[in-house]
């Protein structure tokens, strides 16, 4: 039961379903990939997985290595193990990255966390991330290009150190330095107890984070499941030919 | 029983050992107290206020004449001494001075530091020249403080002379009778100085507190200057306070309300000389029934002036505040800068703020500015720190401390950051 499980789930927001019946199963120790073309529902997956109240689920499960999260509230699903990196990090002057990651990592741990135990965390993945100390005492995300934003949700994905993750397209608008630093990141993570869905549109990242399943969303449910090769198949292909052999099955 | 009367005037003047023009000043502040009514809603600068719980007419106390050592200094004050920015202080107890501590090196420099009660025998000149300048009997309150204050500080730099650490004032007020006082700093040409007052109490019975803060700022002069209330439940504290600014002199004023049922702050700046430039920060935070009011000044008398104002607060539970702020420009007062921010976050949707920028130019080549924002927490900033693991309550505890970061980060007194900072978590976890 190690594993994050999306059981017919519906959803929607302002009386619009998103969501229409989303099965996928990612196990702990693998890397999965959500691939789609635009509207097809996969951030909102994301944030839903998270919690976020802007949307209401209809129908269907979450389950957290077998425990439903439906009735958590955001900061709880996140204390379980849970990570969204967000595809729009949120800019939140007036709060410095060091105090806010500390105090995150309290609430995960459950315990104060010392000075020195939270250096020496931060600095591993700052330098994994090759990225300089003074952002720390920088607000989170003010004023931050895109890239930075990117870099600073996987700072928080290393020093928080998730069961879960789900990385919700952050490789768009990076160039292919950023990205490679995203997915060394990432690639860090990986090992027997982190599971991670990444959401993305493209099939660029995944030529550095290579997943070990790629699952396929159209309007609101999974329509596609395969290896790696699906992604290179999409990617040469586009998502259209996708689509019409879903209509045909309908 | 005591009342607000002739008599006591007297009685106060006497015990005090003031001199004979002070008396008179008294007695004419009585005069104007007599005469003014009460405010009520239909003054334009009380129209969201609601005196109707004030303990308004309450007997004011009188002299003890109590002195304490420094071990028998209150609790309260004993505490915020473990952890200060101020090398010396004075400390009032109700209607008394009851212990000081100036530095010997300061004094030996033609500084003075003292109450306003010993500063009439030892200056009386200083005292004569400033007194009542700024503060006077411009209403109701500030009639009833000029004519019943029964103890006061006065701060003297000579000119030139540049003192890097903080002087302060902690006042605690014992509750049960009204209590009135003033602070009174006059800096000479191109002499700088830092002043903190900070009025403490426990909870009490409603109470009514009158503080007036009178600023002489000479040519060159540089004061930064707080006026930081954190008073218990129960409090009523009517504060108002004017800095006279002459060439080339800066003021860097804070003033905070934290404490208290009711507070008001009325807070001018009058930059009556080319160059002169006058900061002026403000901090609140509401909870419970607290209403806090802040009226403010900008006044650019002469050619030349900048003033920059930045009011930050919050508000939660039934908590209101009012912010009202004029910047004036008078004729003359080409290249002006001014500008004037009031940024307001409220918590609960049954607090409430009202916000009133106001500009009034009497002058062309000028660049002013003013805004206001009054919002709720930002929901997708909760939702980005709760998706972290914060509970709700931290993230809100973060983003109220955040909205206030900006004000507290353009205080450079580290310990009275950090203050702040303590009271702030206190109040956003009640």
């Amino acid at each position: 039961m190690n594993q994050l499980e999306i059981r017919d789930l519906w959803a929607s927001i302002d009386g619009e379903t998103i969501l229409k019946g989303v099965n996928l199963v990612v196990p702990k120790g693998q890397v999965h990939a959500l691939m789609g073309p635009n509207g097809a529902g996969k951030s909102t997956l994301g944030k839903i997985l998270a919690g976020d109240p802007e949307y209401t689920v209809e129908q269907g499960d979450i389950l957290l290595d077998g425990e439903s999260i439906l009735d958590l509230s955001p900061d709880e699903r996140a204390r379980k193990g849970l990570f969204l990196a967000f595809q729009y990090p949120v800019e939140v002057p007036g709060v410095t990255i060091a105090n806010f990651l500390r105090l995150a990592l309290q609430a995960k741990l459950g315990r104060e966390v010392g000075v020195a135990e939270f250096w020496a965390k931060v600095k591993r993945a700052l330098e994994l991330l090759d990225w300089d100390e003074g952002y720390l005492s920088r607000y989170l995300n003010e004023g931050f290009s895109g890239g930075e934003k990117k870099r600073n949700e996987i700072l928080q994905l290393l020093v928080l150190e998730p069961a879960y993750a789900v990385l919700d397209e952050t490789d768009s608008g990076l160039d292919i330095d950023a990205l490679k630093v995203v997915a060394r990141g990432v690639n860090a993570m990986r090992g027997p107890s982190f599971g991670a869905l990444v959401i993305t549109h493209y099939q660029r990242l995944l030529n550095y984070i290579v997943p070990d399943r790629v699952h396929v969303m159209m309007d609101g449910r999974i329509v596609a499941e395969g290896g790696p090769e699906l992604a290179l198949e999409l990617e040469a292909k586009g998502y259209e030919w996708l689509r019409e052999r879903v209509k045909e099955e309908a | 029983m005591q009342v607000l009367d002739k008599t006591q005037v007297e009685a106060i003047s006497r015990a005090l050992k003031e001199p004979g023009w002070v008396l008179e000043k008294r007695l004419k502040a009585l005069e104007a107290f007599a005469r003014l009514p009460y405010p009520s809603k239909k003054d334009e600068n009380w129209r969201y206020t609601d005196l109707s719980e004030a303990p308004l007419e309450q007997e004011v106390e009188t002299p003890k004449g109590l002195s304490l050592s420094r071990d028998e200094l209150p609790e309260l004050v004993k505490r915020r001494l473990e952890k200060t920015d101020v090398s010396g202080f004075l400390v009032f107890v109700g209607p008394d001075l009851v212990y000081a501590e100036v530095p010997e090196e300061l004094s030996a420099k033609g500084l003075v530091f003292t109450s306003l009660a010993e500063a009439l025998k030892t200056h009386p000149g200083k005292v004569e020249a400033t007194l009542f300048r700024g503060v006077y009997v411009e209403d109701k309150f500030a009639a009833e403080n000029s004519a019943f204050f029964t103890h006061g500080a006065f701060l003297y730099v000579p000119a030139g002379l540049e003192v890097e650490k903080p002087l302060g004032v902690f006042k605690v007020l014992e509750g049960g009778k009204a209590s009135a006082g003033r602070s009174l700093i006059f800096l000479e040409d191109n002499a700088k100085a830092a002043y903190i007052e900070e009025y403490l109490s426990l909870d009490l019975p409603p109470t009514l507190h009158l503080s007036a803060t009178e600023m002489v700022l000479r040519p060159g002069a540089k004061l930064r200057h707080a006026h930081v209330q954190t008073f218990g439940e129960g409090v009523w504290h009517f504060h108002r306070q004017r800095a006279l600014l002459e060439r080339d002199a800066a003021l860097n004023d804070l003033v905070v309300n934290l404490g208290g049922r009711y507070a008001r702050s009325e807070v001018a700046s009058e930059l009556l000389g080319p160059g002169a430039e006058s900061e002026m920060l403000g901090l609140y935070f509401g909870h419970g029934l607290q209403h806090f009011d802040h009226y403010t000044l900008q006044h650019h008398v002469e050619h030349h002036t900048r003033s920059d104002l930045l009011y930050k607060g919050a508000v939660k539970d039934e908590a209101r505040a009012v912010f009202s702020g004029l910047i004036k420009l008078e004729r003359g007062a080409q290249k002006t800068d001014a500008y004037q921010a009031n940024r307001n976050l409220i918590l609960s949707p049954t607090a409430r703020v009202d916000s009133i920028p106001q500009l009034e130019i009497g002058a062309n080549n000028v660049r002013c500015t003013h805004g206001s924002t009054t919002a709720p927490v930002d929901e997708v900033q909760l939702f980005y720190l709760q998706s972290r693991g914060l509970p709700r309550s931290l993230a809100q505890e973060l983003l109220v401390k955040a909205h206030l970061a900006d004000v507290l980060n353009r205080i450079p007194l580290k310990a009275l950051r950090a203050h702040l900072e303590a009271v702030i978590e206190e109040k956003v976890r009640i």
